[in-house]
């Protein structure tokens, strides 16, 4: 059961609510709430769903004790859409699903990008179509990018342990927070569900990002333009006596509709876009072994990561493949100048994905010239095992 | 020149020119209950019982959800359709002592938002609903609503509308609203002591406010605003009676949903310590 070490050890929590600092043993849903308190959440807005409930029953217990709020509301649309008033009202605010909540989810991810809003939502993914299956997946990474309406680029982040669990929820709030706009962290029933150490650093050495506020910068209520300014532009909050209009119509700067200005919205959607995906090196990070070397590549994301990297060390140990390892930690904006500077020149790149092959089309795209081939190592619902993948780097490169 | 008093809450120019005259078709009620709503906050402004920047109004999408960014200059929020009341529910999380008021349509409410509309009543959240009734979808081109009387014609029942109307008032307080009042755009005085009472109390509220779509139902505004007098009766007089009753359906304040959650946040405190 979710929560049992906090419930048990009330010394796992420090004087000011949150997790004390050092090691804990955690469920990766019991981090993913720990680390959303020491980046400040303030109200969680959820709805049950299988296998990402634990997120939320966790919020509901742990939220009060820091004077935040939680609610369960009436279906996955309401969920999302109280992450909107929240962080309006100037709470930080979150809430987790699974892939069909995530679906109905996309309206609002749509709207907070125009709105440019702040929140944070987690897929704990799990097989599709339909109600699919209920064990783990990876088959939601196109939708967190392409599945809500209209040309609004997202921040996703794809954790592979307990511990990612807690740092990167830290990070989304904290890249939301910068960017004035979603974001997205794309675990994995696996992860989800997964039970193992954390370290929790001192507070003082968590970085805990505050959006930049017009008061801050000298900004005057009757100078103040909440889409204006510059690339991302500062945030009042309600009851800071702004006036502050939120809407997702085409808009001027000022916030005063401009639904007869074509060239407006143009702009507006052209800044969007600079905002995200011009900042791609940015805000967008991989991790890497064995690249200077390699003859082959294997470049994974999320749990997948895990039995990855376990693949590749006996690829090389035991089998003497020089293969490299690859990771992305940003799924989206996709880290494509970051992997061209990393791989050179390799044989074959496999990507095992547990879909059939999503992110290995972004992939292609940015790396067909740097390649003989790109093999796609598909699993629906299971995590690969790491022989598995071994055999198929083997029976690939001939060894 | 003299001006309209309720001129200063509103964004009567910026930058891109004059915001007035109004955007809505002429002879629509809109323009009337924004009106009335204002009244009602410059009192309550001015009897000290809240600060104007205490005021958040959101809306959904619909025609009288355009209040809200079009002119109020007011914090506000012009949000997605049928979702009003579920953002209003983050804003009241993260801020209870913010006067929230919710300006959505019969369509916006009671179709799309239907499931928020119950459920925000039955939690008792912190807000004031005021709905604006014109029977039919205006700003998509009159199509039929779920408020819309039996055997209506609109766009999308050529024939006759086969559906019976939800009752948008004994929803809101079978659903537990602790503050629930009908009138129409022909009762200004009537509805801006219903709003005033409304915001001034802590809990869910709902406003139902019969408005004319002179366009749509192809009437002149002032035959309709006369038939809104003719087809209510006052809610005391209506048993037996086959007109639409008007006037306070509920007053029965019972603990508001951040006033309870309190009490947890108060226990969970001491309990960390």
């Amino acid at each position: 059961m979710s929560g049992a070490p906090l419930e048990k050890k009330e010394d796992g929590i420090g004087a000011a609510g949150l997790i004390s600092s050092g090691r804990h043993y955690l469920e990766g849903s019991e981090a993913c709430v720990e680390g959303a308190l020491m980046a400040g959440l303030k109200v969680y807005g959820g709805y049950p769903i299988t296998p990402a409930s634990e997120i939320m029953e966790h919020a509901a217990r742990r939220l009060p004790m820091v004077g935040g709020r939680f609610i369960q509301m009436e279906d996955e649309i309401s969920a999302a859409c109280t992450l909107v008033g929240a962080s309006w009202a100037g709470g930080k605010a979150m809430t987790a699903t699974s892939s069909p909540g995530f679906s109905l989810m996309q309206e609002t991810i749509s709207f907070s990008i125009m709105t440019e809003t702040p929140l944070v939502i987690v897929d704990v993914q799990r097989p599709g179509p339909g109600q699919g299956y209920i064990t783990t997946s990876q088959e939601d990474v196109m939708q967190a990018r392409w599945g809500h309406h209209g040309e609004g680029p997202i921040i996703a982040l794809a954790p592979s342990s307990v511990q990612d669990m807690f740092d990167f929820t830290i990070e989304a709030f904290n890249l939301s927070e910068t960017w004035r706009t979603p974001v997205l962290i794309m675990a994995e029933e696996t992860v989800a569900h997964m039970r193992e150490g954390l370290f929790v650093p001192d507070p003082d050495q968590i970085k805990v990002v505050l959006r930049k506020k017009p008061q801050d910068l000298g900004i005057a209520p009757e100078d103040y333009q909440p889409y204006g300014h510059d690339l991302v532009p500062p945030l009042a909050d309600f009851g800071d006596g702004y006036n502050i209009n939120h809407v997702s119509l085409a808009h001027h700067p000022d916030g005063n509709v401009a639904n007869y200005n074509l060239d407006m919205h143009r702009k507006n959607v052209d800044r969007l876009h600079d905002k995200i995906e011009g900042n791609a090196d940015v805000i967008a990070r991989t991790e890497s072994r064995f690249l200077d070397d390699c003859e082959h590549v294997l470049i994974c994301y999320g749990a997948v990561a895990r039995t990855g990297v376990e693949a590749i060390m006996e690829a090389r140990k035991t089998h003497g493949i020089k293969i490299g390892f690859l990771r992305l930690v940003t799924l989206w904006p996709f880290p494509q100048s970051l992997l061209r500077k990393r791989i050179k020149k390799v044989g074959t790149i496999f990507v095992p994905e547990m879909n059939l092959g999503m992110m290995m089309h972004p992939i292609t795209e940015a790396l067909r010239d740097r390649c003989d081939q790109v093999v796609s190592i598909p699993s629906i619902g299971a995590l690969h095992r790491p022989e598995a993948l071994l055999e198929k780097i083997r029976e690939v490169v001939k060894c | 020149m003299l001006k309209h008093p309720m001129l200063k809450y509103l964004k009567e120019s910026g930058p891109h020119g004059t915001r007035l005259p109004f955007i809505m078709c002429p002879g629509c009620g809109a323009g009337q209950v924004l009106n009335y709503t204002l009244h009602a906050v410059d009192s309550i402004i001015k009897e000290g019982g809240a600060r104007k920047e205490d005021f958040v109004f959101i809306s959904g999408v619909g025609c009288s959800s355009r209040l809200t960014s079009h002119y109020l200059n007011f914090d506000s929020g012009w949000t997605i359709h049928g979702r009003a009341l579920a953002i209003a529910t983050g804003v009241l999380l993260a801020n209870p002592d913010l006067n929230i008021v919710v300006f959505t349509g019969d369509g916006d409410a009671a179709a799309i938002g239907g499931n928020h509309f119950i459920h925000a009543f039955r939690r008792n959240i912190n807000v004031t609903v005021i709905c604006m009734n014109n029977g039919l979808y205006g700003m998509t081109g009159g199509q039929v609503a779920p408020t819309s009387l039996s055997q209506a014609v609109t766009s999308t029942t050529p024939y006759g509308n086969i559906e019976d109307a939800f009752d948008l008032c004994r929803l809101a307080q079978s659903s537990g609203a602790s503050y629930v009042a009908r009138w129409t755009t022909a009762h200004p005085h009537k509805t801006i002591k219903a709003i005033k009472k409304a915001i001034s109390k802590k809990g869910a509220a709902f406003i139902e406010i019969l408005s004319q779509c002179p366009v749509h139902k192809k009437q002149t505004p002032v035959d309709m605003i006369r038939a809104f007098k003719a087809m209510t009766v006052p809610i005391n007089k209506a048993e037996g009676s086959s007109k639409i009753p008007v006037g306070e359906f509920c007053d029965t304040p019972r603990p508001e949903w951040t006033q309870k959650y309190e009490a947890i946040i108060e226990k969970c405190a001491g309990r960390k310590s």
